[in-house]
């Protein structure tokens, strides 16, 4: 019941924070595969930054264990990537911002969305057993991260991907990596 | 104070202070919970609920009875925060489409491309949005239980996926806007 409420609180926060950055925005997820507007790009990777220092921090503290990593199974993961990016450039919206704009009254996520991503989900649900399984047996490399992979230090390869950050938020802030929507 | 409550006011936040505090929300659910964030799941247990519901025998599958058993789960909670987290990010800044004229379809840029017909955003959208579900599936996740949650443990999964993203979602934005684009 506890982790009920603490999760139900987090996904409070979780959509505001989707609503300010503007991601709820049709115009905010396609332009970003248009190159005219990075703001999900910066949106994402300044989340993943603070959450990366915070977390790899606190486990080098011994505050935290990790939770269950996400697998690592080369093909599925990019495969599933670019039919995603196919129907996200689609339908504007990912599952996240999809309820984060339907709590704003947006329809067109509210509707469709849910009964979309309902009938996806009963559409692989019911073809699991014949797909994910050969997908999944591809290069498989488990729950694993990059530190542990290629043996890296924690904290090196957080402050790489820091600094990678910093220098394109430069690049697309200062560097005209943005292009410009023509009028 | 008064300027973070004008700052909360604001319709659009620098990304980057909005990327700061869902950094921080991606930390508290480890912290809190020793858990991840992921929408996508969510769609999973509830359709599982109701293909139960309406057509045991067709659901009694692996899928359905142990990889992503049916139910109000944590991660239902999770979307029902989201649903609200955007309510209340639209009421702050007097951005709410609840009972407004255009809250069927709402994107001047959309309007732009496709015309202004509530049909074809509501059609293009319900596809995507099953295009979306089924490969989040395929993925392991969605831009938040993948691309997020998995980038945040540094899983090689996430950056994967997140390429992608990308690799898929250019050419379909330059079919969409050929001269456009």
């Amino acid at each position: 019941m506890t982790n009920f409420i603490i999760t139900l609180v987090l996904g409070v926060f979780f959509g505001f924070s989707l609503n300010k950055a503007g991601l709820t925005k049709y115009n905010k997820i396609i332009n970003v595969y248009r190159f005219t507007d990075m703001t999900v790009l910066k949106f994402m990777m300044t989340a993943l930054v603070v959450s990366m220092s915070g977390l790899y921090a606190l486990r080098g503290l011994g505050l935290i264990t990790f939770p269950n990593v996400p697998a690592t199974y080369i093909v599925g993961n990019l495969v599933g990537g670019v039919i995603f990016g196919f129907g996200m450039a689609l339908s504007g919206y990912c599952p996240g911002t999809a309820a984060s704009g339907a709590g704003e009254g947006k329809l067109d996520y509210l509707v469709p969305g849910l009964l979309g991503f309902l009938v996806g989900a009963v559409i692989y649900g019911l073809s699991y057993d014949k797909v994910f399984p050969q997908i999944a047996a591809i290069a498989n490399y488990g729950n694993t991260t990059m530190p542990d992979l290629w043996n890296l230090s924690p904290f090196l390869t957080v402050l790489l991907f820091a600094l990678m950050s910093l220098f394109l938020f430069y690049m697309i802030d200062r560097a005209g990596w943005q292009r410009k929507e023509r009028e | 104070m008064k300027f973070i409550l004008n700052y909360i006011r604001k319709d659009e936040w620098s990304p980057y202070v909005a990327g700061v505090l869902l950094g921080l929300v991606g930390i508290a659910a480890v912290w809190a919970s020793n858990s991840l964030l992921g929408a996508s799941g969510a769609f999973e247990n509830i359709a599982g609920m109701i293909g139960k519901a309406v057509a045991p025998a067709a659901f009694d599958n692996m899928y359905f009875n142990f990889i992503m058993p049916p139910g109000i789960t944590v991660g239902v909670m999770l979307v029902i925060g989201i649903f609200f987290g955007g309510m209340i990010g639209a009421a702050t800044s007097g951005t709410l489409k609840w009972g407004k004229k255009d809250a069927a379809n709402s994107d001047e840029q959309w309007k732009r491309i496709f015309g202004a017909q509530t049909w074809k955003r509501w059609l293009i959208a319900f596809f995507g949005a099953i295009v979306l579900e089924f490969a989040a599936g395929i993925a392991g996740g969605c831009t938040s239980g993948l691309a997020i949650s998995g980038g945040m443990l540094l899983a090689p999964a996430a950056f994967l996926f997140i390429t992608g993203m990308f690799v898929g979602g250019i050419p379909t934005a330059l079919l969409i806007y050929g001269k456009r684009f």
